[in-house]
C-alpha cells in the first residue's frame, strides 16, 4: 500500500514538470485528486487496511495529497504570471492619443466677474437682493431725484413700455424698492440688468447689467468716510492690492456729495497709456450719499438717516479686469472666446 | 463747455499750468476731457503799419514799402503783395522769423523748429529788412493772393500771436445737469477762484444812463413760465463783421461767427451764461413785445427756413401781430437782424427750464441758448448781460441805446436762506471741518453766510445756483472745494451677523454648476429681438410680447418671450465661425404681457448641437439629439432631488411650433408644465441651415426655484438582497414607456422594489403594429432574505394583473 502510494506520488510529481501544461495539470489534477481519482480510491478502500496500518496510510495520503496540491497551485500561479506578462507585453495604448471627452461648460466671463463682485460684497457683509427689470416711473426716476423733463433724464435714454412701464435704466430702482420694504440699518447690494438706447458697439450695448449698492443707517453712523473705505477695500479686492483709488467731485440726481470714483489704471498702473487716455487713471464707478430727497422718496427722514450709495458697469468692470476692449465679445458668445474662461 | 485760458485770465489771476488747472477743476467735478493747445505756425511776427508804399526801381511787380513795426523801428521791405498800399496794418514778419505756413496751396503748416530764420535779403538789388505776410504764410488761412489786412487799431508791435490769441490753450469741460452756471466763462473763472483760493474780478457793468425814448412795451402773459424779461432798444447800429478777437474767441468756444451784433449775443451768453436774442426793431409790429403761450397758434417759421408746428404750451415772444420767436430756443425768419438792420431790440430773459426743455426737445432744436436755459441761468442776471452787450454794441457796431432797460418781473425772486447746521456737514462727510472753513468756501461761490447760531449758519444761496437747496447741497460744496482726497477711508463697524442669502440667487448657481457639469457653456445674449422671432417662437407662458414703445430698430422691437431664438442666433453666430457643435445654456429674463401689463419671467433654457461626446480616436462620437439634451434635464432634477416629481408627456405643438412634432415632449413638475424640450423642427433646421439634429430645451426657471421641495428622507441601504425577474411584454407599438411603468407600479405589489425598460424591440417576430418591452423587476423584503418561491409567487401574480391591463402578451 505505501509503495503504491509513493509510485502515485511519484508517477503524479514527473507529470507535473515545470512545462506541464494547464491541461496536463488539469489532468493530473483529476485522475490523482479528483473525486474518482486514485488517491480517493485508497482513502475508500481503508476498511481494508489493517487497523494498525491506517493511522499511518492516513497520513501518508494526506501528505501527498497537500503536496501535489501545493505544486499544482504553484504551477497554475505561475502560468497565469506567465500568461499576464504575455498579456502585458501585447497590450499597449498610444497615451498620447485624446480621450474621450465629457464637455465641460464654461460660465460666461460677465458671470465670473459679477459673481466675484457680489462676493467682495457679501463678504463686507452686503446682501444680494434681485429686483425688477421692468419698473416705473417713480422707481426708475422720480424717487431717485431726477424731476420730470429734467436734463439729467437724457443722460440716461430710456426704453419704454406700455403701460407707463419702461426698462430701467439702472440698478438703482432696486435702491428704492428694498428702502420701501425695509427699515435702516441696511446694507444691500441689488445686481442686475439694465437698458439704454445704445446701439451694440464697441463701447456700448442696449442691455447691459450693473451692481447697484447701498448702506443705511442712522445720521452720522455711514458716512462719506464709509463710503471710500467699502469702495477702496472693494476695488483693492478686485484689482489687487496696489490699486490706488481717487475720489472725484460729480452729479447724480440721487446722491449729494456724488463722486465718480478712479482707480490707477489696471494696465500701464499709472504710468498712461491708451486704455486711460494716458492719464494714469480709469473711471470705475459712481457714488455718493443718498440724496435727502430720496430718503424722503421712501419716507426715511432725512435728519435721522443717512447711508452711501454706489452704482458699478460690470461689463466696464470686465473690461478693465480682463484686459479686451470690446463690449460686443460679450454678447456675440464666440466660443473661441469663452472656452478662454 | 469750452474754455480758453486767455478769457479765464481776465476774470481770475490765475498762474497755475493748464496740467494743474485741469486736475484740480476735474477733482472738484468740472471734468475736464481735454485740453487743446492752441500754437501759432509762426514767430517773430508782429504787427505793422505800412506807411509808403513805392514802385521797385527794378521790378514792375514788387513794391519798395516803408513798415513801422512800433517800439521794433521802421523797416524798408520790398513786397509782392498787389493789395498792399499805405496805412495798411499788416503782419510784419522781422529778421529772424520763423514762418511755417505754407508755401503751396494745400501743403500743411511745418514745425517751427525745422524753419530756417528770416535773413535780410537782397531783391533786385534792393535790401528788405523782413517781409509782409499772407495768411497762408502765417498758417492761418488758404488766402496767398495778398498780405493779410489787421484791423486798423492794432496796436503796432504787438506779437500777432498774441495779438490774434493764437497761442492759446483751450479746457473742454464737461458740465454736469446741476452746474448751469459754469456753462459761462465767469462762472468757471469763479470756480478756479474758489478752488486756488484767488479773487474773481468780475467787469463792472452798469447800465448807460439814457434818457426814456421809445421802447416797446413789454407784457408777460405767461408769468409761470417767463420769470424776468428785460428788453433794451438800440439805434445806429451798422451791422458788419466782428473784429478777429472776437470772431477767435467765439470759434475757439465751437460757434461760428456771423455779424457783429449777433456775435456780441453770442459772446455775452459764453462770458456770464445769459443767452440773449437780438430782433430787428423795425419789424416789431404795433409797439409791443407780449410773451405768451402758443395757444391757437400752430405754425411757425424759424429763422432757419424751417416751418415749425407748435404746441399750445410752447412760450412764444411775439409782437401785437405775430410771433417772433420760439422763447429760448430760436428766433423767428422774419424778425431776425439782418445787413440792413439799423434799430434792434436787444432780449435778455429768464425763462422756466422745463419749458425750454419740452419745447426744444421735442422739435429736435437744441442750441447753445436752449441748453443754458434748460440748466438754469443765473435768475438775476438779465440786466447785468444786457448792459454788458450794450456797452460791446457801442463799441463794435457803432450802436446807441435808445432808451433805458425795460426790466419787466412780475413776481421778485424769493431769498432762499438755507438753515445749515454745521454738524450735517460732518456728519456727512465724516470729517470735521472748521466753521472757518466752511464759511470761507461757501463765501468763495459766492453764497452769503451769517451766523444764526453755535452750531449754525444762515446761508444764502448764489442766484446763478439754483442747485444749492439744502444742508447736504452745501456739504458737497465744501467736501469737493477742499477735496474727497481729505475724507479719510474707514469701514463700517458692524455687528457680527450673519447675511441673510437669497434663496433664489443660490439656486441659480446651483443650477449653472450642473448645466456647465453636464457640458453646456454659458451665454448672454440681449433681450431685444424681432416680433418675428417671438411670433416662431412662443414662450411657455402665452402671453402677447411687450412691445417696446421706442425701439431701436424693427430688428430689436420687442422684448424676448422665450431664450430659444438667442440661443439658435448665437448657433449660427458660431457656425459661420467653422465651430462644429456648440452646446449652450442661458439663465435670463423673458418678457410678455398680459391685459396690456408687461411683466417679467425667468428661464432657463439650453441648445446642443454637433458632436456631444467625443470619444477616442476611432469610436463613433455621440451626437447632440433629444435623448442628450433629456439626459441633462434629468441629471439636473436628479441633483436638485425632484427626479421623481418630474414627468415627460407629449406636447401641444402650438405650445412649441419650433420643436419636431414627434420629438418633443413637455416637461411636468408635479403634473404642472414647467417646460418643454425636443429637437429643433426640421423647417426651422433649414432656415438656421442646420445639417444635424439640435437639441432644445426651455423651463420656467421662476416655477423651479419657487417649487417646494418636499424634505429629503435619507434611508440606510438595505441589508437583504434583493431578487431579479425579466418580463418580456408584447404590446400596442404607441404604448409609451411610461405607460408600462407605471401601469406595473399601479399593481403595487409590495415585494416590487423597482421596475425599469432595459429593451424596446420591433422589426422580425413581432407584429409590425406592436413592439417588445423587456422590463427588469426587482423584488425584495426589507427585513429577510426572499425564497424562490414567494419571488415567482409575487411575480406570477403581478404579470397575470398587468397583461390585461395593458393589452399584452408575454413574449414567447
Ligand atoms: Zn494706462
Amino acid at each position: 500500500m505505501r509503495e503504491q502510494l509513493e509510485a502515485i506520488r511519484n508517477r503524479a510529481m514527473a507529470q507535473l514538470g515545470d512545462d506541464a501544461s494547464a491541461e496536463q495539470i488539469e489532468n493530473v489534477r483529476v485522475a490523482v485528486l479528483g473525486r474518482g481519482g486514485e488517491l480517493t480510491a485508497i482513502m475508500r478502500g481503508m476498511r481494508e487496511v489493517p487497523a494498525e496500518e491506517r493511522p499511518a496510510i492516513g497520513q501518508l495520503v494526506n501528505e501527498i495529497k497537500r503536496e501535489l496540491e501545493s505544486r499544482i497551485e504553484a504551477l497554475q500561479e505561475r502560468q497565469q504570471r506567465a500568461r499576464m506578462e504575455r498579456a502585458l507585453a501585447e497590450q499597449r495604448l498610444d497615451v498620447t492619443l485624446p480621450g474621450t471627452r465629457i464637455g465641460r461648460g464654461r460660465s460666461h466671463p460677465l458671470t465670473q466677474v459679477a459673481e466675484e463682485m457680489i462676493g467682495l460684497f457679501e463678504a463686507m457683509g452686503f446682501e444680494a437682493v434681485a429686483t425688477q427689470d421692468i419698473d416705473d416711473d417713480f422707481h426708475n426716476f422720480s424717487a431717485l431725484n431726477f424731476p420730470p423733463d429734467h436734463p439729467a433724464r437724457e443722460m440716461q435714454d430710456t426704453f419704454f413700455l406700455p403701460g407707463g412701464l419702461l426698462l430701467r435704466t439702472h440698478t438703482s430702482n432696486g435702491q428704492i424698492h428694498v428702502m420701501q420694504r425695509r427699515q435702516p440699518p441696511l446694507a444691500v447690494i441689488c445686481p442686475g440688468n439694465c437698458y439704454r438706447r445704445d446701439e451694440l458697439s464697441v463701447r456700448a450695448s442696449p442691455m447691459f447689467s450693473q451692481i447697484e449698492g447701498f448702506m443705511v443707517d442712522r445720521t452720522g453712523i455711514v458716512t462719506m468716510a464709509h463710503l471710500k473705505g467699502v469702495l477702496s477695500e472693494f476695488l483693492r479686492g478686485l484689482f489687487g492690492a496696489a490699486t490706488r483709488v481717487r475720489f472725484r467731485a460729480s452729479f447724480f440726481p440721487f446722491t449729494e456729495p456724488s463722486a465718480e470714483v478712479d482707480i490707477s489704471c489696471v494696465l500701464c498702473g499709472g504710468g498712461g497709456c491708451r486704455v486711460c487716455k494716458h492719464s494714469g487713471w480709469v473711471e470705475i464707478l459712481g457714488s455718493g450719499m443718498i440724496h435727502p430727497n430720496v430718503l424722503r422718496a421712501v419716507g426715511y427722514d432725512p435728519a435721522e438717516y443717512q447711508g452711501f450709495a454706489f452704482g458699478v458697469g460690470i461689463e466696464r468692470t470686465a473690461l478693465l479686469k480682463l484686459g479686451v476692449d470690446d463690449m460686443r465679445l460679450f454678447f456675440e458668445n464666440d466660443l473661441r472666446f469663452l472656452e478662454q474662461f | 463747455m469750452k474754455l480758453p485760458l486767455s478769457w479765464l485770465k481776465e476774470f481770475v489771476q490765475i498762474t497755475a499750468d493748464p496740467d494743474e488747472i485741469s486736475h484740480r477743476l476735474s477733482v472738484a467735478g468740472l471734468e475736464v476731457e481735454n485740453i487743446e493747445r492752441h500754437r501759432p505756425a509762426f514767430a517773430g511776427v508782429t504787427v505793422g503799419r505800412v506807411l509808403s508804399v513805392e514802385r521797385h526801381p527794378n521790378a514792375d511787380r514788387l513794391s519798395l514799402c516803408e513798415v513801422d513795426a512800433g517800439q521794433f523801428g521802421r523797416f524798408r521791405v520790398v513786397c509782392g503783395a498787389p493789395n498792399v498800399r499805405p496805412g495798411m496794418v499788416a503782419p510784419f514778419a522781422r529778421v529772424g522769423a520763423r514762418l511755417g505756413g505754407a508755401r503751396k496751396s494745400g501743403e500743411a503748416p511745418v514745425s517751427l523748429d525745422e524753419v530756417a530764420p528770416l535773413q535780410a535779403a537782397e531783391i533786385r538789388g534792393v535790401r528788405s529788412e523782413g517781409m509782409l505776410c499772407s495768411g497762408r504764410e502765417l498758417g492761418l488761412s488758404e488766402d496767398h493772393s495778398g498780405i493779410l489786412a489787421l484791423e486798423s487799431d492794432a496796436p503796432l508791435g504787438t506779437d500777432l500771436a498774441q495779438y490774434l490769441e493764437l497761442d492759446e490753450t483751450v479746457f473742454d469741460i464737461a458740465i454736469t445737469p446741476n452746474r448751469g452756471d459754469c456753462l459761462s466763462t465767469v462762472g468757471l473763472a469763479r470756480e478756479v477762484a474758489a478752488l486756488f483760493g484767488l479773487k474773481l474780478k468780475l467787469p463792472k457793468i452798469k447800465p448807460p444812463a439814457v434818457s426814456d425814448g421809445e421802447c416797446p412795451d413789454i407784457e408777460i402773459h405767461a408769468a409761470d413760465l417767463c420769470r424776468r424779461y428785460a428788453g433794451l432798444p438800440m439805434g445806429g447800429i451798422r451791422i458788419a463783421n466782428s473784429p478777429a478777437w472776437l470772431r477767435r474767441r467765439l470759434e475757439l468756444c465751437g460757434m461760428r461767427a456771423l455779424n457783429n451784433v449777433v456775435d456780441v449775443t453770442n459772446y455775452v451768453m459764453l462770458e456770464l451764461g445769459q443767452p440773449l436774442h437780438a430782433f430787428d426793431l423795425d419789424k416789431i409790429q404795433g409797439g409791443k413785445v407780449v410773451v405768451r403761450r402758443a395757444g391757437d397758434e400752430r405754425r411757425f417759421v424759424t429763422l432757419d427756413n424751417q416751418e415749425r408746428e407748435l404746441r399750445p404750451d410752447d412760450l412764444l415772444i411775439a409782437d401785437a401781430v405775430r410771433p417772433l420767436a420760439i422763447a429760448g430756443v430760436m428766433g423767428g425768419l422774419d424778425s431776425e437782424v439782418s445787413d440792413t438792420t439799423t434799430r434792434i431790440l436787444l432780449e435778455s430773459a429768464y425763462f422756466e427750464p422745463m419749458t425750454i426743455a419740452r419745447t426744444a426737445r421735442r422739435l429736435g432744436l437744441r442750441s447753445e441758448a436752449s441748453y443754458r436755459f434748460e440748466r438754469g441761468i443765473d435768475r438775476q442776471g438779465q440786466v447785468t448781460a444786457i448792459s454788458r452787450a450794450a456797452a460791446l454794441i457801442r463799441q463794435l457796431a457803432g450802436g446807441h441805446e435808445l432808451a433805458p432797460v425795460r426790466d419787466v418781473e412780475p413776481e421778485a425772486a424769493l431769498r432762499r436762506e438755507i438753515d445749515l447746521d454745521l454738524r450735517r456737514v460732518g456728519a456727512l462727510l465724516g470729517v470735521d471741518v472748521p466753521r472757518a472753513e466752511i464759511r470761507r468756501r461757501l463765501i468763495s461761490i459766492g453764497a452769503a453766510v451769517h451766523t444764526t447760531g453755535k452750531e449754525r449758519l444762515g446761508v444764502i444761496a448764489p442766484s446763478f445756483r439754483p442747485d444749492l437747496n439744502e444742508a447736504a447741497d452745501l456739504a458737497e460744496e465744501v467736501g469737493r472745494l477742499r477735496g474727497f482726497e481729505e475724507v479719510p477711508e474707514r469701514l463700517p463697524q458692524r455687528p457680527a451677523q450673519i447675511i441673510t442669502r437669497d434663496p433664489a440667487r443660490a439656486f441659480v448657481a446651483r443650477t449653472r454648476d450642473t448645466m456647465l457639469g453636464c457640458g453646456l457653456t454659458e451665454i448672454r445674449t440681449i433681450a431685444f429681438v424681432a416680433p418675428e422671432d417671438n411670433r416662431r417662437f412662443p414662450g411657455l407662458d402665452g402671453g402677447s410680447p411687450v412691445v417696446v414703445t421706442n425701439p431701436l430698430s424693427t430688428e430689436l422691437s420687442q422684448l424676448r418671450t422665450s431664450l430659444i431664438p438667442g440661443l439658435l442666433g448665437v448657433l449660427r453666430f458660431n457656425l459661420n465661425r467653422q465651430a462644429t457643435a456648440m452646446h449652450a445654456f442661458e439663465i435670463a429674463k423673458v418678457f410678455h404681457s398680459t391685459s396690456d401689463t408687461p411683466s417679467e419671467g425667468q428661464r432657463l433654457a439650453a441648445i446642443s448641437y454637433g458632436d456631444f461626446i467625443v470619444t477616442s480616436v476611432g469610436a463613433p462620437p455621440i451626437a447632440a439629439g433629444f435623448f442628450t439634451v433629456k439626459g441633462i434635464l434629468e441629471a439636473y432634477f436628479v441633483s436638485l432631488g425632484i427626479f421623481d416629481q418630474i414627468t415627460f408627456a407629449g406636447i401641444d405643438t402650438a405650445r412649441a411650433p419650433y420643436l419636431h412634432p414627434g420629438m418633443a415632449a413637455e416637461v411636468r413638475l408635479a403634473g404642472k408644465m414647467i417646460g418643454v424640450l425636443g429637437e429643433l423642427h426640421p423647417q426651422e433646421a433649414l432656415r438656421f441651415e442646420l445639417s444635424r439634429n439640435c437639441g432644445l430645451f426651455e423651463l420656467d426657471f421662476g416655477a423651479l426655484a419657487d417649487y417646494r421641495h418636499p424634505p429629503r428622507a435619507i434611508e440606510a441601504p438595505p441589508r437583504f438582497p434583493a431578487v431579479r425577474r425579466d418580463l418580456a411584454l408584447v404590446l400596442d407599438r404607441d404604448v409609451p414607456a411610461a405607460t408600462v411603468i407605471g401601469t406595473v407600479k399601479n399593481v403595487q405589489e409590495p415585494l416590487l422594489e423597482s421596475v425599469e425598460i432595459f429593451d424596446v424591440y420591433t422589426g422580425e417576430g413581432i407584429a409590425p403594429d406592436k413592439k417588445s418591452v423587456a422590463l427588469s423587476l426587482r423584488y425584495r423584503h426589507k427585513e429577510r432574505t426572499l425564497t424562490d418561491e414567494e419571488v415567482n409567487r409575487a411575480h406570477e401574480a403581478l404579470v397575470g394583473r398587468v397583461l390585461p391591463l395593458l393589452n399584452a402578451t408575454m413574449r414567447q
